[in-house]
């Protein structure tokens, strides 16, 4: 369009100025291309190549039996027992992170010393590593050597005991290495809504909920969509918690998805190809729950 | 341009180093991609009785239970050779996917352990050399533990030496037993006086502490301590071959209605109901409970308070032992066989067994050097080189499928058996079945 | 002081009852700083404490440190390593988002939308079933068994958000800065660095600072990735210490390994708090 009102002769030029910067983008991008491609989309056909094979642990690729590992990952007892449950933590953990990411992020807004202290206090714990953090409430959560050990005890209650409870216990863990990542991400969004649309809410006498509502919750769409990607994604992936605190028990009631792949793989069958198999529909998945989030939260003037 | 020198210069340092070596590797294993060895097929190794001491550098993996053990002798080992070897620890739960991914690409170190239930697997997949020709050369080989020969033995050929035995073990804390009017020199001679043991314990009604422990959700905890008792039986867990199981047998049947008797009456440390393992003995340890199988190599943690040590019986009176440990061999990928082998041998010879693992109070695993000066000081290891001999090492190749993993069919039945509905065993033994014959 | 000091005693009982009346508030905020706080100051605490089972036993002291020292190649070592592969993989970060996202925000070239899919992509894999693959290609460019081989790997685990970021902090600088710098003479590499560098600087901050906590904290890529227990990393250390004999844990060993772990975290956090929430502030989250 623009380029009807340019004349004649200098189209060629621009067309090569453009492939020009075109060239230099691409040199700006060559590492990371370099690092995607290498040691993650190589990675990737393998796993596919994996997914379609025959393949042991030990004993390496035996050959093509596509499509005996899907049916193998997907006929395996475990494996809609798995899905039930990490869809389940994954809505209870995005549901409490989003919600306490807010609360916590309207509660310290405003800036004054005890609020930033209090800031300080939520984000020191997404300092942690999650495994370091899972090591911790290892330890805090033990019957024998924790803190409240003699309460639990004498109330009778197993913090990792029974499938209720050790599902909990993971999403206690999790809210609070969480919650403080979600609160800052809130806050920044938080930060995007004008000051003047506040006050001319505030003059046209709305109650602050309704300001809530009307305001602060439509502008917050983008910051919601981001936030909600982020702790779904993360939820279905989970494994470091659950690994280092319940290794899928009592009784396989907390066993996630990845944990599957990864027992698939290294804990008894041994088999690279089912786990490879499990890893595509996953990622399929994944793919699609993406798609569809992000679809429904884009604002209708955004098309 | 820097892709293509950095992926020939290996290949090409490699190849030279076989030369070099004066190898012939079937197949050219250093530039074909695909991992090899697959079926079962090893090489053999040939070294003089001893192997070599030049000098070489050798790299030895073991899981962290082990530790302790592999660093004494790796140091007693360097200490007294030419060769060094380089160890290396990796966590418990991570090991079968450490040697996973590095059998997969030809990368294994030169000698590795492995848990003694894994051990027939790992060998029927071919990740360790045959070593026939050296043991059989060892004028002590009869002496050897028979069972983790056994298991790292296919089609006759063997692959594997013990490195370190750990047996299960009835332990009993004698000042609980003293408190509770037992007498404590006397060891429990069946499973129903083990029960009335705890339980008399259980009724001293001390706060936090209990008759005895377990761990009811780790399934390698119940195999150590619960196979023994069937065994004591004169009955088995498995049939020969390890494909099928049979926990129908009234031996069984009498180790689980024990636990689940004890579990009813509150005799067992609570939180040995989710316990999956990583504590699963700390309550004995800290002298908070009264009896209960435990592994012998933690004989020495048992500070504070004294400790009577018997096998494992079973119903109807005898004792046997789970001859658990690791079993080390050679790797597939090993390019220095003849010098691993050196430190194979020195392993097996009274220096290591005596002078090393038996110094810091470990079982030895040559029945001829079980009686040793170090033994004699204490009759508690007497009894355990003597248990050692009565005791049994299942061999199959699912075994950790079957048992160990979390969420086994093994798990499943127990859990079931002993604090869950309590129903129909053959079904869930069939499902144990199922998992061993694949 | 002084302003309370000198106002009219009626202004100080009334601030007085505006504080009271905010008691709840600050009763109720506070039990949240509590619940924040409390598991890292306990652990901290019993890290130092007797407890039976540990090599503190009896006493206060640093028994569980002293066997963190003793370790295999003892404490510092693992330090040394954790350092050397966090500093790889946080400079490699930086290199590759810094150019990534000028790229993304300032070009348009063919397959730039397959490439950005692609990166978000990684966050959608499992990253235990990567590791297989990884090993065997990192061992084909002789980078297996190396820390260089393992930050490559952290590295290419952050591209996704640290693309994300450094794209957005790019793009919410007004284009109009590139045309004037341009008429001044500047080419793309000059520009970056005299210009737009220092506007995205909070943002790489806070880029620099996920990716020293994530490759900080890493335990399962060195598991898989490294073979030499004189190369390991902490996390490493400190997971294979937890489980003794029979997987016993060793609680004080496992405490002390989580404070040497957090310690350094906790501190860089606090030291670059204040720049880690403005590059988050400028502008990088839209959406």
């Amino acid at each position: 369009m623009t380029t009807s009102t340019v004349p004649q002769a200098v189209r060629p030029m621009m067309r090569r100025r453009r492939r020009q910067k075109a060239a230099v983008g691409w040199l700006y991008a060559a590492p990371m291309t370099l690092i995607v491609v290498g040691l993650f989309v190589l990675p990737l056909l393998l796993v596919l190549q994996m997914s379609a094979s025959n393949w042991p642990l030990f004993g390496g690729n035996q050959g093509v039996n596509f499509p005996q590992n899907f049916v193998r990952a997907v006929s395996s007892p475990r494996f809609v027992p798995a899905i039930v449950f990490t869809v389940q933590y994954t809505v209870i953990a995005t549901v409490l992170l989003l919600l306490l990411g807010l609360g916590l992020a309207l509660l310290v807004q405003e800036s004054s010393r005890w609020k930033g202290f209090l800031r300080t206090a939520i984000l020191v714990p997404s300092a942690l590593g999650l495994a370091s953090a899972s090591l911790l409430f290892y330890v805090l959560y033990s019957p024998l050597v924790g803190p409240f050990a003699g309460l639990t005890n004498s109330l009778g209650i197993d913090l990792l005991g029974t499938p209720v409870s050790a599902l909990w216990s993971t999403v206690f863990l999790i809210v609070w290495r969480f919650s403080g990542f979600y609160m800052l991400l809130m806050l920044v969004g938080l930060q995007g809504v004008p000051e003047e649309l506040y006050e001319a809410a505030r003059t046209d006498g709305a109650t602050s909920w309704q300001i809530f509502r009307g305001v602060t919750l439509p502008l917050l769409r983008p910051t919601l969509a981001l936030t909600s990607v982020l702790a779904i994604t993360g939820s279905l992936l989970a494994f470091d918690q659950f690994y280092i605190l319940t290794k899928g028990g009592p009784d396989n009631s907390t066993l996630t998805v990845v944990q599957l792949i990864y027992n698939s793989a290294f804990q008894g069958q041994n088999d690279l190809g089912v786990a490879g198999a499990l890893s595509v529909i996953v990622l399929i998945a994944l793919v699609i729950i993406n798609a569809i989030q992000l679809k429904a939260f884009r604002a209708p003037d955004e098309e | 341009m820097i892709q293509i020198t950095s992926r020939r210069a290996p290949v090409l340092r490699r190849a030279a180093a076989v030369v070099a070596a004066g190898a012939l590797v079937p197949g050219l294993a250093a530039c074909s991609d695909s991992p090899t060895n697959a079926g079962g097929a090893t090489a053999s190794v040939k070294a003089g009785t001893d192997g070599t001491d030049d000098g070489s550098r050798i790299t030895l993996w073991t899981r962290a239970p082990l530790e302790k053990q592999a660093k004494l002798l790796v140091s007693a080992y360097n200490a007294s050779h030419e060769n060094q070897v380089a160890l290396t620890v990796v966590p418990n739960d991570d090991y079968v996917a450490k040697v996973g991914a590095a059998a997969g690409s030809n990368s294994l170190p030169d000698l590795f352990a492995a848990d003694i239930v894994y051990v027939p697997n790992f060998v029927k997949q071919g990740l360790f050399q045959d070593i026939s020709a050296n043991i059989d050369a060892l004028s002590y080989k009869d002496e050897i533990n028979k069972g983790h020969l056994t298991a790292g033995t296919a089609d006759g050929k063997e692959h594997v030496l013990p490195f370190v035995l750990d047996l299960s073990v009835m332990m009993w804390n004698k000042d609980l037993f003293k408190e509770a009017g037992l007498d404590p020199d006397k060891a429990p001679t069946t499973l129903a006086e083990f029960a009335s043991d705890a339980k008399k314990v259980q009724g001293l009604n001390k706060s936090g502490t209990y008759g005895t422990a377990t761990g009811l959700n780790c399934g390698g905890c119940e195999v150590f301590t619960w196979f023994p008792s069937v065994w004591a039986d004169g009955e088995s867990v498995m049939n020969e071959a390890g494909t099928e199981a049979n926990f129908t047998s009234d031996s069984a049947k009498a180790v689980f209605s024990t636990w689940r008797d004890l579990w009813k009456s509150g005799a067992v440390l609570p939180s040995s109901k989710n316990e999956a393992g990583p504590t699963w003995t700390a309550g004995f340890t800290d002298g908070k409970v009264g009896i209960m199988p435990y592994p012998a190599t933690l004989l020495s943690s048992t500070t504070g308070f004294d400790v009577g040590v018997a096998g494992i019986p079973g119903s109807k009176g005898g004792e046997s032992t789970f001859v658990g440990g690791d079993g080390i061999g050679v790797s597939k990928d090993s390019k220095k066989a003849a010098q691993a082998w050196n430190f194979l041998s020195w392993l097996m010879s009274e220096k290591a067994q005596v002078g090393v693992l038996a110094k810091d109070n470990d079982v030895v695993s040559r029945g001829d050097l079980a009686n040793n000066e170090y033994s004699q000081k204490d009759d508690r290891l007497v009894k355990i080189n003597e248990v050692a001999a009565k005791g049994q090492t299942p061999v199959s190749l699912n075994f950790q499928q079957a048992y160990n993993a979390p969420g086994s069919p093994w798990l499943s039945l127990t859990r079931d058996q002993v604090i869950g509905s309590a129903g129909d065993l053959s079904k869930q033994n069939a499902a144990i079945t199922a998992i061993l014959g694949q | 002081m002084t302003a309370i000091a000198s106002r009219a005693p009626r202004e100080v009982s009334l601030a007085r009852a505006r504080h009271l009346k905010r008691l709840p508030y600050y009763v109720a905020t506070a039990a949240i700083a509590v619940v924040f706080l409390y598991p890292m100051v306990w652990t901290l605490i019993s890290s130092f404490s007797p407890q039976p089972g540990t090599n503190q036993t009896a006493g206060w002291g640093i028994g569980n440190y002293l066997t963190l020292q003793r370790y295999q190649d003892g404490i510092v070592q693992y330090f040394l390593n954790s350092l050397l592969e966090t500093g790889i993989c946080v400079v490699l970060t930086l290199v590759v988002s810094l150019f990534g996202g000028y790229a993304f925000a300032r070009f348009s070239f063919p397959g730039k939308r397959i490439l950005f899919g692609a990166t978000l992509a990684i966050l959608m894999v499992p990253y235990a079933s990567l590791l297989i693959p990884l090993y065997v290609l990192l061992n084909r460019v002789s980078l297996g068994n190396s820390l260089i081989g393992v930050a490559l790997v952290l590295t290419m685990l952050q591209l996704p958000f640290s693309i994300f970021m450094m794209r957005n902090a790019f793009e919410s600088i007004p284009p109009e800065l590139d045309e004037a710098a341009e008429i001044d003479g500047c080419n793309s590499f000059t520009l970056l660095f005299r210009v737009l560098l220092p506007a995205v600087k909070p943002g790489m901050i806070t880029v620099g600072l996920f990716a020293f906590l994530a490759a900080w904290n890493d335990f399962l890529a060195p598991l898989i990735l490294l073979n030499d227990s004189t190369k390991a990393t902490l996390p490493l250390a400190v997971a294979n210490l937890r489980g003794q004999v029979q997987g016993v844990v060793d609680y004080g060993a496992t405490e002390a390994g989580v404070v040497v772990l957090a310690l350094p975290c906790v501190a860089l956090f606090l030291i670059l708090q204040r720049h880690y929430v403005r590059g988050f502030l400028s502008g990088a989250f839209k959406g």
